[in-house]
């Protein structure tokens, strides 16, 4: 069976919050595993967009990463204080 | 001056170039290697396996888990001991006379002198009114992030569009301890084809003859019942369970709502002919996995001038190839799902096939050991733990019928 190895506990930030994820986790899993599924708001229709098709073909999940625009969360792997921020900052999200 | 050199450095050679690093291009690479070739591996994602990543699952004849992550990364360390090269993160865009094009910071061109196309399947569309809102995902995302990322991706989950894929992920996500409502039809379309009850039934029945475990047991009762009661009383009632998964037949979700985020669906009951009938109830769910079916990716090959031929016993159009492999251009040659939706030990045996066949035109195997390839990738199908598209075995006649065809006009002998 596999074995899921306790990879490194890493931290970042989305949309000036702090967030815990594990090392080689992309970073739309890690926001998922803190019950964050709200990646942007669509420019158009003004809607939430998350992950869609979750190997970066779709473009849904994309965000500004370390000033970089445009980047697929759902293929990035997280890195220590790296920066994520969208279009949604100042949005409050449920706890959970 | 400054050109020339820029031009060298963005420029690579090898004798082979191989268009995805799923398990059939990871096959594929190792049989080329291993008897001396030089081969670069491109894929677009930042890891390789393909579609081998999501799986996990009992196989049912060797009784053992198939745990895709560990067999890609396996492959890719014996690819990598037999010098393969691996561009990750790194698009092919084009191909033009035997050249490449890459979307790679450093490498701009390779120059080869064979390709091998291994891009996989993508995920069809099934879009339904409220699709786009967070907590929609497709099947393979659900896949993906169950098993690969080990996320869970909701607390109360449904899958719209009952089919192999579907319902092996359901079965998965259950296993890793999410709630998993049911699997239900989508509202009939002009999109699509996944709303009559009876089709679905019987596609999976059929698909199911040789698949995973539960699905397994599920599809015998079928084709044993197939046309006689038990069919009819499975599209009678909604009584149907696979590993205690509701399948819902005869229900279809016709709007996915919620104010930001998913928050309940729009159930309608169906007729066996696939009309919505009665007023329909609200399901409470926060997550919706869509599974619109797989097709063949394959639009390097028409970029690359192939044929293309339309064969839906294969799952739609692809490049027309031979029983080798070859495609209808010199030097480019295909295998895995771009030549039709099949599982990952059917896509492996289509990648030593295809390594192979490219080895036999470097004079490095005979004519022998190609028909033993070909006869590996039989027996693979015949053995696989799951099986997508019911009439697969037919799809290879009349691809190979075709391509007969293709020789004759051309004025060529079958020459495979
Ligand atoms: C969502 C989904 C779920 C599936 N689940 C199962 C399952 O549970 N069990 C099973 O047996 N089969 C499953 N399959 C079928 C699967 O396609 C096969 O198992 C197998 O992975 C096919 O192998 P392949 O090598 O042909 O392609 P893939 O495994 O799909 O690999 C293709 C690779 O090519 C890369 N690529 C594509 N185009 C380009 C390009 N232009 N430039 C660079 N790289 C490119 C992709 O990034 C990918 O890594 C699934 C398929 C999909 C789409
Ligand atoms: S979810 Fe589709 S690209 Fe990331």
């Amino acid at each position: 069976m596999v074995k899921n190895v306790k990879q490194k506990e890493i931290r970042f930030n989305f949309n000036g919050k702090e967030i815990k994820g594990h090392e080689g986790q992309p970073i739309a899993a890690a926001l998922f595993d803190n019950g964050i599924r709200a990646i942007r708001y669509c420019d158009v229709t003004g809607e939430l967009r998350g992950i869609y098709c979750g190997i970066g073909h779709c473009f849904e999940c994309r965000a500004t990463v370390n000033g970089i625009s445009g980047i697929r969360t759902c293929l990035t792997p997280i890195e220590e204080n790296m920066n994520v921020a969208s279009n949604l900052t100042g949005v409050q999200y449920d706890e959970e | 001056m400054l050109q020339v050199i820029l031009q060298v450095c963005s420029m690579m050679k090898s004798d082979v170039v191989i268009v995805g690093a799923g398990p059939a291009g990871l096959v594929a690479s190792i049989e080329l290697a291993s008897k001396g070739l030089q081969v670069v591996v491109v894929d677009e994602y930042y890891r390789s396996g393909g579609r081998l990543l999501g799986q996990l699952y009992k196989d049912r004849r060797k009784k053992q888990v198939w745990a895709g992550k560990i067999i890609a990364n396996d492959l890719v360390e014996k690819a990598k001991s037999l010098g393969v090269k691996f561009l990750f993160e790194t698009a092919v865009w084009k191909i033009e006379n035997k050249t490449v094009f890459i979307s790679n910071e450093k490498i701009k061109q390779i120059h080869t002198k064979t390709i091998l196309l291994a891009t996989g399947a993508i995920e069809k569309a099934l879009p339904l009114p409220g699709w786009q809102k967070v907590g929609v995902v497709t099947a393979g995302a659900a896949q993906t992030f169950t098993n690969l990322h080990n996320v869970k991706i909701g607390k109360n989950v449904i899958f719209v569009g009952i089919d192999p894929l579907s319902i092996s992920v359901a079965i998965e996500m259950k296993h890793a301890g999410v709630n998993v409502l049911g699997l239900f039809l989508p509202a009939p379309s002009m999109l699509n084809q996944k709303s009559n009850p009876k089709e679905v039934l019987e596609s999976i029945a059929s698909a199911s003859g040789m698949a995973t475990n539960p699905i397994y047991r599920f599809g015998g009762k079928l084709v044993h019942g197939l046309y006689t009661k038990l069919l009819l009383k499975f599209l009678k009632f909604n009584l149907l369970k696979i590993n205690g998964i509701p399948i819902y037949i005869r229900k279809a979700v016709t709007e996915i709502n919620g104010r930001a985020e998913v928050e309940s669906v729009n159930v309608k009951n169906i007729s066996i002919d696939g009309e919505l009938i009665g007023d329909g109830k609200n399901l409470l769910v926060d997550t919706v996995c869509l599974s619109g079916g797989l097709l063949p990716l394959i639009d390097l090959s028409q970029l690359a001038s192939c044929v293309i031929v339309d064969i839906p016993e294969l799952g739609g159009f692809v490049p027309l190839h031979s029983p080798y492999l070859k495609t209808t251009v010199e030097g480019i040659y295909v295998a895995g799902n771009i030549t039709g939706i099949e599982g990952a030990q059917v896509s492996m045996a289509q990648g030593k096939l295809a390594a192979w066949s490219i080895l036999k035109e470097f004079k490095l195997v005979s004519e022998k050991d190609l028909l033993q390839a070909i006869k590996d990738v039989e027996q693979a199908r015949s053995l696989s733990p799951i099986t997508f598209l019911p009439n697969i075995h037919r799809g290879r006649q009349i691809m190979n019928e075709k391509w007969a065809d293709y020789k004759n006009t051309i004025g060529e002998s079958f020459d495979g």
